[in-house]
């Protein structure tokens, strides 16, 4: 053990004479607290302009005048997606999703306006944020220093000295990765910094942790194969021509050959295109604005018949508004079924694109950073749910003050002349129905739940990796 | 390289000093050939060129399927539904219409904005401000990654060949202890290693285009757009060769050399336009896209509201052509339904417009910016050429706006002329052309 700290200790002082090292980390440095604190002022903003606009949306809906309620279904209601607080260290697909979705009755509308569809348009390595640089640009900083720490002994002809000591090859790399882990912590320190601030917007400590344990081991993986390469070739260039080879490799080229093997493998209809074959099936549920809508035949039968009257008029209870209940329940059940199955099918495609994580760490870090984040797909998707909740309370609560505060008199001659239009009315206060609406993430155990596959993923080629190296660090000889 | 291809790039040299430099680069040529790592990275980029383009190929067949699907599906859900309408008004209300904006042939090599800005819609008669901005756009955790087209592969991922090239085109050979010797031999240091760099450089570049053509004939491109690719494309290899043979040639480690050109990298593609971007989207605001929604429904949700004569005026004002209409008294009349829905339009029309400015002027400055950052200024440049970039995605709005208008003028009419419902007369409703 004290051999190994040794090493270590040794690894440390010839980094520290050393400026290509010193430069390396110094980059990296800047680079990622530049970053953060870019990051953070972004999403600080994105927040409070997400936050107000959320406020003025509820605050004008709760404004509106007396109104038939009808009415205020179809004015509609905004919600807008809040950023998680780990948003500001990994902001996922924030950029790329909509931010706003109006709600109103009838439909399900998409959510619109993506920061990307705005923004000047620099390719998709120009999003840059802390979790990025970590994923991109830490294991480079890794390789550059740890690319030589065998192959230079070797080089130097102090391997067989040192071996010669007794040190055996297995503790000469356990030095070397002592030092390359203790270097790769280091560079996790912003990291903790960014996560604190999380912290104080309301983040638990166990999500960083989490988040933090996750780049500690994306961060090790690379030391493994740094030293891999390092203990493997004996030559210098050799191990830093293959490294920074498999660096670009892993971080830029498999990605993205990733999504569209996945898009070819698992292809998502457009929107578009399932929405024409959801038309064809709401129009089976009947208009819910057409009280003699053929589809709704059998619930005014009903109807009469529990409250033994013969006519429509005679209902304690306006039939119009129970129409409009009515086909709003049928109609939301499919489109509900619509969305969920589309949904389902973002998740399959997502989920294969997850599994090419088995040919590169990097799509299992970046899952698995973004699941801890609360940015990913299924935060997405939970907003979309949460949203459809709303809009399906409201639009329902309306229509309930249909049912029972408008009377079918009143509403069937609305629009007889002026006097009627203004007697067809419900006072403003049963606005109140709207709830107010904050978008939060999930649990922090379901957040991990949901990235069990990258976890599983990564801790495999952890264990791989290392299992590797301690079989040739088995077999050094000078 | 084996030491007796040393012996022999001497001894040629030796002897050649006054041959052709025509026979020196073939020389050279049958060396580079030999090299095995020059080999194995020619086959990388000569495969994963493939691939992009393959990719970029399949994706722009399935797009055209789609569309013509849903040119299909749009006509039968339409024609489906005339059957039903009794009035001008909901025969509008009711009909969908299919625009789209269909993949160009040089598309497959620069996918661009295709995957984060819409290119088809389903529009109606009501207020296209609420409609335009619908997105169908795909699985946001993919866009997020972004595809593997040729644009992508070309300007990020070449450069970075390139450099573990060329970055020990001298120390390889320092390392090796011939490095002088090869020097004194030729006697003409600067032109054998610049030869040499321009051979590793362009069997690359050569490996790079060969599918970018080949795919570009399958997909009929226009001739011309395929020379001014190759053009850029050589273009920006030759920048990047320079670049690195002019780094190569310090007298230092291997490893400080290709950290100085991977560092170059990362600040031209990674850092320069991150920069760049918050820059600009910091200098040039563009309006909220929901406080466009917002006006417009408030102004439709109003018009309910108020007296009729109000919403009527405020249309007269832009159509003085149908002032003269005559309103029927009835209850609810459809012609002041569309009137609001326009005046909808109306209201948001100067947010709607700042919306498109500020992000054609955010795409100006980043053009200017691209400049200075190579990277993007190809993929910007491919995108151009292959008409995914954001001036092609706002030319498809506008052409869904002048389709929406050209809706209303066949309309229009119809309702303020009070003319009588004839289902046969919805054959002549105007046809979407992608490209107007």
């Amino acid at each position: 053990m004290k051999q190994v700290l040794l090493i270590a200790a040794g690894e440390w002082r010839y980094w520290l004479r050393s400026q290509l090292a010193l430069g390396g980390a110094l980059i990296f440095l800047v680079l990622i607290v530049a970053t953060s604190l870019l990051n953070n002022l972004r999403m600080e903003a994105e927040k409070q302009t997400r936050t107000r606009q959320q406020t003025e949306a509820e605050e004008t809906f709760l404004s509106q005048p007396d109104r038939h309620p009808h009415r205020m279904v179809h004015y509609g209601h905004y919600l807008f997606r809040a950023p998680a607080p780990l948003a500001l260290l990994d902001p996922g697909i924030d950029a790329v999703t909509g931010q706003a979705i109006f709600l109103e009755g009838h439909r399900q509308n998409t959510v619109m306006f993506a920061e990307s569809a705005a923004s000047a348009d620099f390719g998709g390595l120009s999003w840059l944020s802390p979790a990025l640089i970590y994923q991109l640009f830490a294991p480079l900083v890794i390789i550059l220093l740890g690319h030589g720490s065998v192959v230079r002994e070797r080089e130097t002809a102090m391997l067989a000295p040192l071996l010669a000591m007794g040190i055996s090859g297995r503790t000469l790399i356990a030095g070397k990765a002592l030092a390359l882990l203790s270097f790769a912590v280091c560079l996790l320190l912003p990291l903790v910094a960014g996560g604190a601030m999380a912290l104080a917007g309301g983040e638990t400590l166990i999500a960083l942790l989490s988040l933090f344990g996750a780049y500690c081991v994306y961060l090790a993986l690379w030391v493994a194969l740094t030293l891999l390469a390092s203990t493997t070739f004996k030559k210098h260039s050799t191990v830093l021509a293959v490294t920074t080879a498999l660096w670009f490799g892993f971080s830029l080229v498999l990605p993205a050959v990733a999504v569209d093997l996945a898009s070819n493998s698992e292809p998502v209809a457009g929107k578009i295109e399932t929405d024409l074959a959801m038309l064809a099936d709401s129009r089976k549920v009947g208009d819910g604005h057409n009280a003699n809508d053929p589809a709704l035949q059998q619930l005014r039968a009903d109807l009469l018949e529990k409250h033994s009257v013969e006519r429509i008029e005679d209902l304690p209870v306006n039939f119009r508004g129970i129409v409009a209940m009515e086909a709003e329940q049928k109609l939301t059940k499919v489109l509900n079924d619509y969305a969920a199955s589309r949904m389902a099918a973002e998740r399959r495609q997502e989920k294969r694109l997850i599994d090419y994580g088995w040919l590169t760490p990097v799509l299992a870090v970046a899952f698995l950073s973004r699941s801890i984040a609360g940015t990913d797909l299924a935060h997405y998707h939970r907003f979309q749910r949460a949203a459809e909740a709303v809009r399906f309370a409201f639009v329902q609560g309306l229509n309930r003050v249909h049912v029972e505060k408008l009377s079918y008199q009143d509403d069937i001659n609305r629009n007889k002349n002026e006097a009627a239009w203004q007697r067809a009315r419900v006072d403003a206060s049963n606005w109140q129905v709207l709830d107010t609406f904050q978008f939060r993430t999930a649990g922090i155990s379901q957040r991990i739940q949901h990235a069990s596959s990258s976890i599983r993923i990564l801790l495999a080629w952890l264990t791989v990796m290392f299992g590797i190296l301690f079989w040739c660090g088995g077999k050094i000889k000078p | 390289m084996a030491d007796s291809d040393v012996w022999n790039i001497v001894l040629v040299w030796r002897q050649d000093k006054t041959m052709s430099a025509f026979n020196a680069l073939i020389r050279e040529a049958k060396f580079t050939a030999r090299d095995r790592t020059v080999g194995f990275w020619m086959a990388v980029v000569l495969g994963l060129s493939s691939m992009s383009v393959g990719f970029g190929l399949i994706e722009v067949e399935r797009q055209n399927t789609t569309i013509q699907n849903l040119i299909h599906a749009d006509q039968q859900d339409r024609s489906g539904g005339f059957e039903k309408f009794e009035d001008w008004g909901s025969a509008a209300y009711y009909s969908f219409h299919l625009t789209y904006d269909p993949p160009s042939d040089f598309a497959y090599a620069a996918m661009g904005q295709r995957d984060a800005q819409p290119w088809k819609h389903r529009i109606r008669m009501l207020a296209l401000e609420g409609q335009i901005y619908e997105r169908d756009a795909g699985n946001p955790s993919m866009a997020q990654i972004g595809r593997f087209d040729f644009a992508f592969f070309a300007a990020f991922i070449i450069p970075l060949v390139l450099i573990m090239l060329l970055y020990d085109l001298r120390t390889s050979e320092l390392g090796a202890g011939r490095h002088d010797l090869l020097e004194a031999a030729t006697g003409q240091p600067f032109c054998f290693w610049l030869l040499r760099a321009c051979l590793r450089a362009g069997g690359l570049f050569l490996c790079l285009i060969a599918p970018l053509i080949i795919a570009g004939i399958i997909a009929g491109t226009t001739a011309s757009k395929l020379a001014l690719a190759s053009l850029w494309i050589f273009a920006y290899t030759a920048l990047w060769t320079l670049l690195c043979f002019s780094i190569s040639a310090w007298r230092k480690p291997g490893a400080v050399i290709l950290m100085t050109l991977i560092t170059i990298w990362i600040s031209a593609a990674v850092i320069l336009p991150a920069a760049g971007r918050l820059a600009i989207d910091k200098l040039v605001p563009v309006p909220s896209g929901a406080d466009i929604l917002m006006l417009q429904r408030e102004t439709v949700n109003d018009a309910w509201d108020l007296p009729r004569q109000a919403t009527m005026d405020a249309f007269f004002s832009r159509h003085p052509e149908w002032s003269d209409y005559e309103p029927v008294k009835s209850a609810f009349e459809w012609p002041w339904y569309y009137a609001f829905q326009h005046v909808g339009d109306q209201q948001a029309e100067h947010l709607s417009t700042a919306y498109r400015d500020g992000r054609l002027q955010r795409a100006r400055i980043a053009a200017l910016l691209s400049l200075l950052a190579p990277p993007s200024l190809l993929e910007r440049s491919l995108q151009s050429l292959a008409n995914t970039d954001l001036h092609s995605s706002i030319r498809y709005e506008a052409g869904v706006r002048t389709y929406h208008a050209a809706l209303r003028a066949y309309y229009y009419p119809k309702f303020f002329r009070n003319a009588p419902f004839d289902k046969s007369l919805l054959k002549n409703l105007p046809k979407f052309e992608p490209g107007q």
